[in-house]
Parts: C-alpha cells; structure tokens; sequence
C-alpha cells in the first residue's frame, strides 16, 4: 500500500471514531501497517510524526480503564479545521503577493489550505525577513494574550508578550515581566530557552517601547552625563543619521552633545567612525577613550 | 513545479483539493493544478490509484471516497471527514500575517493598500487577526528598512524613469565619502536594510549601496541604460576574501549574530573562537577598536597582519593627543 493512502486512511479513522482508538486498534483499522511488532510500532510513529508535521491536532489520551494506562489516539473534527478561515478570491492573490514580496526564513505559509491562488505573480522580491517557530509561538502568545516563560540573560522570565517587532535586522518582543514588575523589551534571538505558553495574561497593555528609536547608550544605570563630540565634516551626516540626530543640531564649532548613560555602548558607537569622531568631553569619558585605545597599542 | 513529492507533501495538497473540490461540485483538473501546484500526471495518480481507495473500516464500497474523472472535471463524493479545510497552523498563520504586515508598512504602499475598504490585504489581514486572536492586530510589526523617505522615493523615481542619479554615499567599509552617478535598477530589503541595486560610474561596475549610506540623492534628467543584470548580488564578502581568526570574550558574541561567520565553537573557558571572512581592512580594525581588549586577533590571512590593531588605535590616539 501507498504511504500516502496509509497515512489518509489513518487520519480518516482518526477522524471518524467517536472514542480514543489505541495503536492495535488504529492497525487492524488502517491496514498497510508491517507484520513484525517492533516494525509497526515504528512505522506507526513515523506516521504520528507526519501527521503533526502537516499541522493535524492529533489527540493522545489515555484509554479509560487500561492498567496500567494506554495511550488511545484521535482527532477531533473540531480542531481538525479550527476557524473555518474564507477568503475571497482577492484577498488570498493579496495573500500570495505579500508571501511572494516578502520572504521569510524556512517554513510553509499554510496558502494551499486557505484554496490556493490562481494568480501565477511575477511579483518581485522586496525583502527578506528572518522568521522561526519560536517567533511564531511569541506572536501567537501576544495575539492571544498569553504569558510565556523563557531564559534570557541567565535569568528564568515570565513575560506578557505584546509586540513583536522586526527593526534593523533584529526581532524583538516587548512585553511585560511578571518577575520585575515592568516594561521590558528582549532581542527574540538572544532568549536562550524554550519558550512555553503559560497563563492568560493579567497586565493591561501599554504602548510598547520602539526599538527603532532605542539610543542603546541611554539605556544603562550609570549617572547620566553629557558627553560632546566632534565629527569630522564629511562623516556629520552619516553620524547624525545613524545616532538618530537631525544633521542640522550639529554645529562645526562646538559639535553636538548627548546624554549618556552606557558609556562603553556610547565608545562602541563612536569608534565605528575611528579618528572620524573625537570626545571632546567631559574629562573622564575622554580619558576613559584614551585608556580604552592604549590597551591595544 | 515540483518534480518529486515526498507523501506528506501530496497529502497536504490532497487535504486541500479536496475541500475545494467538494464546495464547488467538481473542479477541472487543470485549475487544480495551477491553484496547489500540484503536477497534473501526479495528481490523477493521486486521486484515482489513492484517494479512489481511502475510506474506513471495513472499506465497504459504502465506506470509501468516491472519485470520478470524466472530461478532466473531477469529483469528489463520500469524503466527509476531509470536507473541510485543516486548519492553519500558528506558525502558519503568523507567516501569513506577518508577510502581510511588512507589505503594509512598506514605504511604498499605495494607501489604496493601506485603506481598509479598497485593500483586499488588510481585509485578509482583518480575518486572520480575528482567527488568531484578540490583539492579534498589535502583535506583529516589520520595518523593512531605516532609511529616510525622501532617499527611497528619489531612488524609486529613477528606477521607474530611468534616470541616472548622483549620489553622495559614505562607504562604511572605508569611512570616507564619494559623489557617484549611478543607474539604479533595484531596491530591495535583507536584514532590516533598505539596499540598492545599481551600475556605478565611479566603480564602471554593478554595485550594491546601502539606502540608509547614501546620504543624498538626485535625480539628472539623463536617461539611464537597460539594467545590465537582473542577478541577486550578494552582500556578504566573496568566499576568497582572507579570513580572520578572533578569540572573543562572551559578552562580544554579538559580533558573530551581526557578521556571517565561518565557523564559530566555545572553548573550555567559554570564550569564542571565531573565523570570519575581512570585508575590508578598515572594517576589520573599526571592529577591532570597537571590542577593546575584550578580543583578540588568533590567526590572520596576508596581506594583513595582527598589527593593525594597534596601529588602528595609534591613529585615533594621536588626534586625542593633538594640542587643542
């Protein structure tokens, strides 16, 4: 027998009892299974596996009455199709456009399920976006409103999630921490874990922080300072650009000023423009440069 | 088209056809061919030699789907545990949702697009949200690209008129500034970046600018040529640029998240050991002044050489060291 008639066999019989049928059952049931035992039960697995694979909510639960307990498999019509999603035909060619225009990393976009598109598009590629099924679980979470649990920083977290955002290149989720009691905001690819769905959440949402607009040297717990700079005239407008200054506030006799709280974020930024960009003051940062650069000579 | 499916890959088609299939009463097989790209030989296979024998036990004639394919119509009866659409999954869902949020806050998004009424996007979008969930409309948000809007939309201009463009663009790699006129054919976004596509005058080759470098754009009124490719340049170095060796200390493991690498392994005292390919000389001593002692030149290809470090930092001493 066809893999592929076997594996739609399965799912029917999954689909059509009204009760949890156990593996034995399932391979009377189905047929095309292997003879030996040790050669079903492995087939039979590799079979849930691409069941799941496929995005069918396949259903383990016990068998009632079995001691010790076995597992008993079903699939419920209900969560089989889930939100019964219909698109008019014009909304699934802007669908299949937007996939076409932009790219993201690995993965199906489940458009075949939705009835396909018709529309052969030539579209042309504007961008590619990374994406992963830990950041499918997070949007998920924020959309539902659902807590999640994960390690960042070494630490254990317990967030709200709700906004994840693509800026410059990275993903961010910005949430509430349940553990710390504020507005966080965590790069998607620096959480080291796992990320598990926990509780409903409980915050009111906030507007979330944009991470396009973060000034990485602000963010620190040092005592702020103003620490002004020169630029040298060909690099002002780049520097400006890149620091989220308008060009126009820098002026080419005293240079421009900000107020720093990370100040090795602040030396990093800087020293992307080498002997381009000088700190002028105050005498410590200054000083702290120099210190910074001698170490290398 | 594919050529060889695996059996998954057919069923997750045949789960969908058939819905399909059923809702209208009959389908021609070549519109089920374009619309789940799905090879017609393979397809009539699948459907009268598979599907024709699914059912369940006891597989009685009663019990098994009925499949008939007369003047390339086919019909699907007696299948009702697959006449519904499965479900999308959550990471299907989220793609779909997210692609289309970065097409809406494209920069070039018509407002037609952007207007709930006229955009069949944002209604798709609206419906896959309320699936999703309550405040699915605020969980997602993509910017494609940082730079200004002005920049994008005189580039944009020249692609569409063809016109040939002077730019003043800051080349990173080199920390200096240059006017160039270049013929720009494509504008395109990769890892938050808005790039352009173009043939430089100053270079007599195709080049490839950051939009967010260019720092000023103007349009002539001189037509440019014909694209001379349409080929995908790559922005990482060429595979046969010398490559570096760094020691890293871990709180530096950014650099290996923002540059491609060659390879990359932890030694026993958890620091990183890093092969990665010099973009330039001058981009590889900005990175070197930028980790500090905090990293540490293992091995480097000639015409490098590990000293450049310090003669990097000697350089930008000496302007702190000038009398002011």
């Amino acid at each position: 027998m066809d893999k592929l008639e076997r594996l739609l066999n399965l799912t029917a019989a999954l689909l059509h009892t009204s009760r949890p049928l156990t593996a034995q059952e399932l391979r009377k049931r189905v047929g095309g299974y292997p003879e030996a035992k040790v050669a079903f039960r492995r087939t039979f697995e590799r079979d849930k596996d691409d069941l799941r694979s496929m995005g069918i909510p396949l259903r383990v639960e016990p068998i009632s009455g079995t001691d010790p307990p076995i597992d008993g498999y079903r699939i419920l019509r209900s969560e089989y199709t889930g939100h019964n999603l219909q698109f008019e035909p014009d909304e699934l060619t802007a669908l299949n456009m937007a996939t076409n225009a932009v790219r993201l990393d690995g993965g199906a976009t489940g458009l075949l399920k939705l009835g396909g598109s018709t529309t052969q598009l030539e579209a042309a590629e504007i961008g590619r976006v990374p994406f992963n099924e830990k950041l499918a679980l997070l949007i998920t979470a924020a959309a539902e409103g659902r807590a999640v649990g994960f390690t960042y920083a070494d630490l254990d977290r317990l967030v709200e999630p709700w906004r994840l955002s693509f800026v410059k290149g990275h993903w961010y989720l910005a949430g509430w921490d349940c553990v710390r009691h504020d507005q966080r905001l965590y790069r998607v690819d620096r959480i080291a874990s796992q990320v598990d769905l926990r509780q409903h959440a409980t915050q009111p949402r906030a507007t979330p922080t944009d991470p396009a607009n973060l000034r990485m040297w602000e963010l620190g717990d040092e005592e702020p300072q103003r620490v002004r700079v020169m630029v040298d005239a060909d690099h002002v407008a780049y520097f400006c650009y890149l620091m989220g200054e308008d060009p126009n506030h820098y002026d080419p006799a005293t240079g421009i000023t900000f107020e720093v709280r990370n100040v090795a974020a602040f030396r990093s930024l800087i020293l992307n423009f080498a002997e381009h960009v000088e700190v002028i003051e105050p005498a410590a940062v200054r000083a702290d440069m120099v210190r910074w650069l001698e170490a290398l000579t | 088209m594919k050529t060889q499916m695996t059996a998954t890959e057919r069923m997750s088609r045949l789960l969908a056809v058939v819905p399909w299939v059923v809702e209208r009463q009959g389908a021609p097989l070549d519109d089920i061919t374009t619309r789940f790209d799905y090879p017609r030989e393979q397809l009539i296979k699948d459907l009268t030699e598979v599907l024709f024998f699914v059912g369940v036990h006891p597989f009685t004639p009663d019990a098994l789907i009925e499949v008939d394919i007369s003047d390339d119509i086919a019909q699907i009866s007696y299948a009702e545990w697959f006449s519904r659409p499965l479900r999308l999954t959550p990471s299907e869902a989220t793609r779909l949702l997210t692609a289309g949020r970065s097409l809406l806050m494209h920069p070039f998004a018509t407002t037609d697009e952007r207007s709930e009424a006229a955009s069949p996007l944002l209604r798709a979008l609206t419906k896959l949200e309320m699936a999703l969930g309550t405040a699915a409309d605020q969980a997602v948000e993509v910017q494609l690209g940082s730079a200004p809007l002005d920049t994008l939309e005189t580039l944009r201009t020249a692609i569409n008129q063809q016109l040939k463009t002077e730019i003043e663009y800051y080349t990173f790699s080199r920390n200096e500034l240059t006017k160039r006129t270049v013929e720009p054919f494509r504008l395109f976004s990769d890892k938050g970046e808005w790039y352009l596509q173009a043939w430089c005058h100053l270079a007599n080759d195709e080049r490839i600018f950051r939009v967010d470098r260019t720092i000023t754009a103007q349009l002539s009124n001189e037509p440019a040529r014909e694209p001379t490719s349409t080929r995908n340049r790559t922005l990482e170095p060429q595979k046969d640029n010398p490559r570096v060796l760094l020691r890293l200390h871990p709180s530096c493991a950014w650099v290996t998240e923002n540059y491609p690498t060659v390879s990359s392994q932890t030694d026993t005292d958890g620091n990183l050991e890093v092969e990665m390919l010099v973009w330039s000389q001058d981009w590889l001593e900005r990175l070197m002044l930028r980790l500090g002692d905090q990293a540490e030149i293992i091995n480097i290809d000639a015409p490098y050489s590990a000293s450049l470090v310090s003669t990097a930092a000697q350089k930008v001493l000496e302007r702190y060291r000038e009398l002011r």
